[in-house]
């Protein structure tokens, strides 16, 4: 019953998608670390990683769901934005940073909302 | 020790490596103008050497990390101007000046100064996601 | 016997009418689910075993959070939501036992009460 409780295709994409902020938080950071850094290749969580929620989101499989697994890599869709193939853009970084955290505000407001729920259909009362 | 802020491992390497950086250019621009130092010769420009070294991240894979290789003095040639006034004029009446050319300088400034900034703001980033996932379940 | 009320919602997902009360021998399936990971009870099953069951899960909950929040102060692997998520399913899942034993206790000394 307790597993089945924290089953639900929706909380369990919410937790997904924390994964994947948290690992990109690390792509970003590190992005802008290497900002002058030549021959560096901006990193960026996988972007099949968001096809492949999308598509287990549709099919409401949880296990499907909590069995992806986000992954760093290279950004295969950066250009190189100084001649010695530096492919980090300042500006662009600072928005998706600015991105990331809206979505984990959103997120982990999604997770409490779930939690609050929970409290609520099993106690009664909010505490 | 708890790592609860994700990433900032290779944001603090570039804030120190930024600060050095911004430090040897305001030496630089400083001593522009110094024609004769503690050795008897003109002030020669220092620059930062960057270097990328990988550290490892969370999930175990590498990242690569800003750090500083070393400080090296520039081997541009010194600049010869005419003035035999000065004190440190050779017998042709030319001064050796600091290889140290103020614009270009400036335009280091600005963009370690502008690195050094973003750097800042991933980490106040960072804070602000981390208070907001401990604030989980709490309403 | 008095249908145990804050439980209700709970349990209509799970496809236990509410006002049949809990009966030693009321069949218990969990809604069907595609992925749900507990296995559903054949029907006239004890009342007794879904109790060990979810004892059991709920102590599976409290030493996932225990060892995640121990990874991440040990400095390992684990991030930050992980550990904070665990934990809110322990107590979540704690504070459903708690409540099941609450009402059950609340059954029984109705039961007692009765004249026979």
């Amino acid at each position: 019953m307790i597993d089945a409780l924290f089953n639900q295709p929706d909380y369990l994409a919410a937790k997904k998608q924390l994964d994947a902020i948290a690992l990109r938080e690390d792509a970003i950071a590190s992005n802008i670390a290497n900002l002058e850094t030549p021959g560096y290749k901006r990193l960026d969580v996988t972007p099949e990683f968001n096809a492949q929620l999308q598509r287990a989101c549709a099919d409401g499989n949880s296990q499907e769901i909590a069995g992806l697994n986000p992954q760093i890599a290279v950004d295969p869709n950066a250009t190189a934005v100084s001649p010695d193939g530096n492919t980090v853009d300042l500006d662009n970084e600072l928005l998706e940073m600015n991105k990331n955290s809206l979505a984990n505000t959103m997120e982990t407001q999604l997770i409490t909302t779930d939690f609050y729920r929970m409290r609520m259909a099993i106690t009664g009362n909010a505490g | 020790m708890i790592d609860i802020l994700s990433g900032v491992q290779s944001t603090a390497a570039a804030l120190d490596a930024e600060r050095t950086r911004l430090d040897v250019i305001a030496e630089n621009i400083a001593n522009a103008n110094t024609t004769h130092g503690p050795d008897g010769k003109p002030y020669q420009r220092q620059m930062v050497v960057f270097e990328s070294a990988l550290k490892q991240a969370m999930n175990g894979s590498q990242i690569p990390t800003l750090q500083v290789a070393g400080i090296e003095k520039d081997t541009k040639p010194f600049e010869m101007v005419y003035e035999p006034g000065n004190p440190d004029a050779n017998s042709q009446g030319m001064v050796a000046m600091p290889n140290v050319n103020i614009h270009e300088e400036m335009a280091d400034m600005i963009s370690a100064e502008r690195a050094f900034e973003a750097n800042l703001a991933v980490v106040k980033n960072s804070r602000a996601m981390a208070l907001q996932v401990l604030s989980i379940g709490k309403h | 016997m008095i249908p145990i009320s804050s439980i209700q919602p709970l349990m209509q997902s799970y496809g236990v009418t509410p006002g049949e009360g809990i009966a030693p021998s009321l069949p218990v399936t969990p809604a069907e689910q595609p992925g749900a990971l507990a296995p559903a009870q054949p029907p006239g099953d004890s009342f007794s075993t879904m109790l060990g069951n979810m004892i059991a899960e709920v102590n599976s909950k409290q030493v996932t959070a225990a060892n995640t929040v121990n990874n991440l102060q040990g400095g390992g692997n684990v991030s930050l939501h992980q550990a904070v998520i665990a934990m809110e399913e322990a107590n979540v899942s704690f504070q459903l036992m708690v409540e099941v034993r609450n009402k059950l206790l609340d059954s029984y000394q109705e039961l007692m009460r009765m004249q026979v």
